[in-house]
């Protein structure tokens, strides 16, 4: 028996360190998975989801009632801009999420006084516009999310247009 | 049996321990700053900029891209008001006051999260589009067949359910104290 003390020992150490890297990397792994379904239309760029369904449920637990506009995002070459445009009458909302899935940044249409709105999201150190309104991030990845409450699920489709205001897009000129 | 046979074997079995160890847990929604209210459970932390790893872990497998509570509280239910598990073969009678919040949603979903398919395409009701009766309270039926009248959410027979109770902008008094707000009651009729 004795000569498995030292065994044992180090089988535990190697389990505590396990668990450890593996409890840290699990929000990254998820967020990276959620990016990919996410971003379809490309990084960088606004994709503006159909509802939910059973068969179109990218995320786990979708509300069937909100129209999602989605954002993944990478500033490795730079800061990007979100232009929000709220919808009259309907609860709408901007959130946005780092690669370890913690929140930096939400609004919703209440809060924007019903009136369209930009955010800047950048690294630290990265050149941004003047007078921006600057989310900073210690991460290149992220998503951004919007959520539109619709008055009905077949509405989607005449909202298409404005829902198409809502933009995602590097910022190409800083000045 | 050689030195770093056993010295192999244990770091298998450590690997394997870890990743167990880290699945489970990171796997319950019930941390600090979980609130139970009858079946329903929610946590603070959905939302939030954790403070420890295991939190965020947690709270990023039980609720990726929610909202935090001032904006959006989401409650889940997996047992009926007596404690049983929310079973599709079964009749439930869902009911409540309209609820403290800008808006509100009750979405049925299977156990893993996600939507069932069902020929009405039905998944929620909500606070725009349910009927207040007499008693200014509100009802659904949840079952695997339409019932004859009122509001119907379909279960699915041959598998459990959950609900997920969604409160947009909650107002001051219910943000106050989450515990004792009056929650809608899911209340079995029969199977």
């Amino acid at each position: 028996m004795r000569s498995w003390l030292g065994p044992l020992a180090f089988g535990l150490i190697v389990a505590a360190a396990t668990a450890y890297a593996a409890i840290s990397a699990i929000p990254y792994g998820l967020m990276s998975v959620a990016m990919e379904r996410l971003g379809q239309g490309g990084v960088n760029r606004m994709s503006y989801a159909n509802l939910a369904t059973a068969a179109y449920q990218p995320v786990v637990r979708p509300s069937p009632d909100l129209a999602y506009s989605s954002c993944s995002y990478d500033l490795s070459e730079g800061p990007i801009s979100i232009d929000v445009t709220p919808v009259e009458g309907r609860y709408s909302s901007l959130s946005i999420f780092d690669a370890a899935t913690d929140v930096i940044f939400v609004r919703n249409d209440v809060e924007a006084g019903g009136k369209p709105f930009r955010i800047v999201v950048a690294r630290a150190g990265q050149t941004v516009p003047k007078g921006a309104e600057i989310v900073r991030t210690n991460h290149d990845y992220g998503i951004a999310l919007i959520r539109l409450l619709l008055k009905d699920p077949a509405e989607i489709g005449a909202l298409d247009t404005v829902r198409r205001q809502s933009s995602c897009r590097p910022v190409t000129n800083p000045k | 049996m050689k030195s770093w046979h056993r010295y192999a074997i244990t770091l298998v079995g450590g690997l394997a321990v870890g990743l167990g160890a880290a699945w489970a847990l990171t796997d319950s929604g019930l941390r600090d700053g979980a609130v139970e209210n009858g079946p329903w459970s929610t946590s603070l932390g959905y939302g939030t900029k954790a403070t420890d790893p295991i939190t965020r872990a947690v709270v990023a497998r039980a609720g990726l891209l929610a909202l935090p509570a001032k904006e959006t509280v989401y409650w889940s239910a997996q047992t009926d008001a007596a404690g049983a598990t929310l079973d599709g073969n079964c009749r439930y009678r869902l009911s409540g006051a309209p609820l403290d919040a800008r808006w509100w949603s009750v979405t049925i979903y299977d156990e893993a999260g996600y939507l069932v398919a069902n020929p009405a395409k039905l998944w929620s009701v909500n606070g725009a589009n349910v009927v207040l009766d007499t008693k200014g309270e509100w009802r659904v039926t949840i079952a695997p067949t339409k019932p004859a009248g009122g509001a119907w959410l379909p279960g699915t027979k041959g598998q459990p359910f959950h609900l997920t109770l969604r409160m947009y902008n909650p107002g001051k008094a219910f943000r106050a104290d989450p515990q004792k707000a009056a929650l809608p009651q899911i209340v079995k009729e029969g199977c």
